[in-house]
């Protein structure tokens, strides 16, 4: 798959402010959440990406060409901003046709893919009242109307579901993934590491201006070897299981949960752990009703790589 | 790397075009628009009053088109158009940070230069509306008993010509301010009210730093009223330098508006 | 060791408010001033007129020494109290000046942020969030207001080394207290009611400084049109200089009883404050 956006020792600071530092990346079509913290870097880095702002060191390509001062490439782009921020005195629909006659399309065009991207964010009703009146999550989604209206190729949006309250924050992430399904590429910040989790699995983390770790969540989790990992098992012996376990050197701790058939074990080798597993329970004759791994999200990953 | 095909985006001057649209659209409608519209409309009813004034003291005191060329005008020349340039011309910029709404038109597919043209054409027209309409209704009114005078509306156009070029030229100047200080009220109004007002009245060459003084040289010479004042001590230059260097001066300072707005980074905290 | 019973305690102190709960909006509003480009150099400059005011009294205490300077001078160079009210005159411009940096965002600010609700969701009244802003306020204009006005009266006495000044004008400390009161609780009013206007700073900004002038040129172009001083009571710029001149005991500057000038003063106050305590509140309603 061909490579949508690539940085290359993306760095940007802003007087004694570390912005973003040393970013190199690849990013591929389909969908990448970027995740961190508050002042992570998370918004400096989608300002660089779509050339609103010049890195201190090194560049930033979109589908090839370098984006600074490249207005026509911002045909491809769609971005959704983080700040609240609109043209108050317009109404919903005036916002997304003004912006849409930006692009250069025809008064048709303008009108029906406005109605469409309304549509889409369920703002159609509304169109017709001042931006000023409407509500947190309604401005929400008039800004991802925005976005897409033109159809880009390139997805940006950051934090979009900021302010939506459940049903909208579901309804947003559907419509994430089947952008995903029409081959674009689509870029997604947030700080919330489940509404990523639900969107997709290949993500960037970002951490005080530098990337921690990238990929998918699950080779993340395996890159921190340092971390014990947390294997939780239910079987029908637990105690019989724990005596076999206390003599392996990968084997940091044993506890019994709350429930009599759980065993929660921790490992600084699942593929040891996991390889000797199964002999054990035949051995042992021993009745298994699940293994999970309660540390391997995001969550979990997030913690351990920032350190808390 | 994905290579694209070309890409296609609209040309310059029709990006130009839709900002131009867009912002004068918004600021029709725009709440401070129309409290600026009432503002331009006050020199209306002090031509009223005048005439109210005129008609019960049975016809004494000063002709219509005097106190039109000479108060109506000043009013207009040396407040009304600074003003109201001042806040047009440095919102082209200010208002799209102040406002953080900059994002949505820096990621579309048009010039930044095409923004602060689009958006200055949109804003200039809009204030030149508001003069005309309120030089024209005080001339309207001052005059209703002269309006088949046809020796009146050379005058008439001519002071039209002054306040419409006037505002041209200081919106650049203030766009140009907006896109680099952030305390470009401030500056404007030091440059409005102090510099224009005290440097005019410099002598040699000094008044030419001044664009009021490129106005003043384009209305006839100081006249022996009690206004006189406000054109005390100009030493005109000629109309064709005057035309020449206002257009140059809106030329220079809309050019480095157009450079800093695209040049310069505006990090939207 | 004691052992403590582990549960929820009732508190049964009684809630009383701070004594003055507005001072962390001052606070907060002057190191906000304070913090604004090129404030602090703007500042200093309109401390300016006070120093040449002080060099003045100098002078006139060493008249002789100065004598080459004032030759040809068909008045003696006095220093009364028609000179602290020229020094409170002339300082007029720069308060105006003053107020677009320190009074233009007061409300403005907090309106665009949708920050009454915060203030309002603590034991703050109505009175002291406007306390907390006019004092911002009084701080900036009494420094450049009272606080030279008191000290050029004291270097006047130091000066000349005697009370014969105090003896001659006893009431001149309270002139100077009175006025500066006056122009500061004037200005306080205009700035915070057009501060209140509009959720945009530049706005208010150039409304702040634009009335002032427009109020003088309306003066200006009435009184060429039809030579009657009354049409003074519309610049506000004349009214200051018409109770200054009453609070001075001097000669008004026009002919009009400088009453009327402190009750259009006064009733611009009263229009302002009825208007602030309408907009102001903790819920905004949005039409």
């Amino acid at each position: 798959m061909n490579t949508v956006i690539e940085t290359d020792k993306l760095s940007k600071w802003y007087g004694n402010v570390l912005g973003l530092s040393d970013v190199s990346l690849k990013i591929k079509p389909g969908i990448t959440g970027i995740l961190g913290p508050n002042g992570a870097g998370k918004s400096t880095f989608l300002k660089l990406i779509t050339g609103q702002i010049k890195p201190n060191i090194g560049t930033v390509r979109l589908l090839g060409q370098k984006i600074r001062n490249n207005y026509c490439l911002m045909s491809k782009i769609g971005f959704c901003p983080e700040q609240d921020a609109f043209f108050d005195e317009m109404t919903g629909w005036e916002f997304v046709t003004g912006l849409l006659k930006l692009n250069g399309m025809s008064n048709d065009e303008v009108r029906s893919r406005a109605k469409d991207s309304l549509e889409i964010v369920e703002l159609i009703n509304d169109k017709d009242r001042v931006i000023r009146s409407y509500s947190r999550g309604m401005r929400q989604r008039l800004k991802i109307a925005q976005a897409i209206a033109h159809k880009p190729e390139i997805i940006i949006l950051d934090e979009p579901l900021n302010g939506l309250d459940p049903l909208g924050r579901r309804k947003i992430i559907r419509l994430i993934k089947e952008y995903k399904t029409e081959g674009k590429t689509i870029i997604i910040s947030s700080h919330v590491l489940p509404e990523i989790e639900a969107i997709t699995k290949k993500i960037i983390l970002i951490h005080q201006g530098k990337i921690f770790a990238q990929g998918d969540i699950h080779y993340i989790r395996d890159l921190i070897e340092s971390h014990p990992h947390m294997i939780s098992i239910n079987c029908s012996d637990p105690r019989k299981l724990a005596a076999k376990f206390i003599h392996k050197d990968f084997v940091l701790n044993v506890n019994f949960g709350t429930s009599q058939d759980s065993l929660l074990v921790e490992t600084n080798n699942r593929d040891k752990f996991f390889g000797l597993l199964p002999s054990l329970f035949v051995e042992e004759k021993i009745d298994v009703f699940s293994i999970t791994s309660p540390d391997d999200n995001l969550q979990a990953v997030f913690d351990y790589l920032i350190g808390s | 790397m994905a290579q694209i095909e070309k890409i296609h985006a609209p040309g310059f001057w029709a990006s130009v075009i839709n900002t131009f649209s867009l912002f004068l659209r918004m600021g029709k409608k725009s709440r401070r628009t129309k409290v600026f519209f009432a503002i331009s409309l006050l020199p209306v009813i002090i031509a009223a009053i005048v005439k109210l004034n005129h008609v019960f003291s049975s016809g004494g005191g000063r002709e219509g088109i005097y106190i039109f060329s000479n108060i109506i005008m000043a009013f207009y020349l040396q407040f009304l158009i600074l003003v109201l340039a001042l806040f047009f011309g440095t919102s082209i910029c200010s208002e799209e940070l102040e406002g953080k709404t900059l994002t949505y038109l820096t990621t579309r597919p048009v010039p930044k230069s095409a923004i602060m043209l689009g958006k200055y054409a949109a804003y200039t027209l809009l204030i030149v509306f508001m003069v005309v309409l309120g030089v024209t209704l005080s001339f309207v009114l001052l005059n209703m008993n002269r309006l088949l005078d046809f020796s009146l509306y050379p005058i008439f156009f001519r002071d039209l010509g002054v306040l419409t070029l006037g505002m041209i030229c200081y919106t650049a100047f203030f766009a140009f301010l907006g896109t680099f200080l952030k305390k470009s009220v401030l500056f404007g109004l030091l440059f409005s009210f102090g510099w224009e007002n005290v440097i005019q009245y410099f002598p040699g060459t000094t008044q030419k730093f001044t664009i009021v003084h490129y106005l003043k040289s384009l209305l006839p010479g100081p006249s022996t009223g009690g206004f006189s004042f406000l054109l005390f001590r100009l030493e005109p230059s000629p109309t064709g330098v005057s035309i020449f260097m206002l257009l140059l001066i809106t030329a220079v300072f809309l050019s480095l508006a157009c450079l800093f707005f695209s040049k310069k980074e505006y990090i939207l905290d | 060791m004691s052992i403590k019973e582990q549960g929820y305690t009732h508190w049964d102190g009684e809630l009383a408010p701070g004594r003055f709960p507005w001072k962390p909006i001052t606070r907060y509003g002057i190191k906000l001033t304070f913090k604004r480009k090129f404030f602090k150099p703007f500042f200093f400059m309109t401390l300016l007129p006070a120093v040449v005011f002080l060099a003045g009294i100098f002078i006139s205490e060493r008249i002789q020494d100065f004598e080459f300077m004032i030759k040809g001078s068909s008045t003696p160079f006095t220093v009364n109290p028609g000179y602290f009210y020229t020094y409170f005159t002339s300082v007029l411009f720069m308060i105006v000046l003053i107020l677009v940096f320190a009074g233009s965002g007061l409300i403005s600010d907090d309106l665009k942020h949708n920050a009454l609700q915060l203030y309002f969701s603590r034991p703050l009244k109505k009175k002291d969030f406007f306390t907390g802003k006019v004092a911002v306020i009084v701080f900036f204009l009494f420094i450049i207001t009272l606080v030279p006005g008191l000290i050029l009266f004291i270097m006047k006495l130091v000066f000349s080394g005697s009370f014969q000044f105090v003896r001659s004008f006893p009431w001149l400390p309270l002139s100077i207290i009175g006025f500066s009161v006056f122009i500061t609780g004037f200005f306080a009013c205009y700035a915070l009611f057009l501060s209140a206007l509009s959720k945009n700073r530049r706005y208010v900004s150039i409304m702040i400084f634009g009335l002032y002038i427009f109020s003088d040129i309306l003066f200006g172009i009435f009184y060429g049109i039809f030579r009657k001083p009354y049409f003074c009571l519309l610049s506000i710029k004349a009214n200051l200089q018409q109770v200054g001149k009453l609070i001075f005991s001097q000669k008004p500057l026009y002919d009009v009883s400088p009453w009327y000038s402190i009750l259009v003063l006064c009733l611009f106050c009263f229009l302002a404050v009825l208007f602030l305590s309408h907009k102001v509140r903790g819920v905004e309603i949005v039409k």
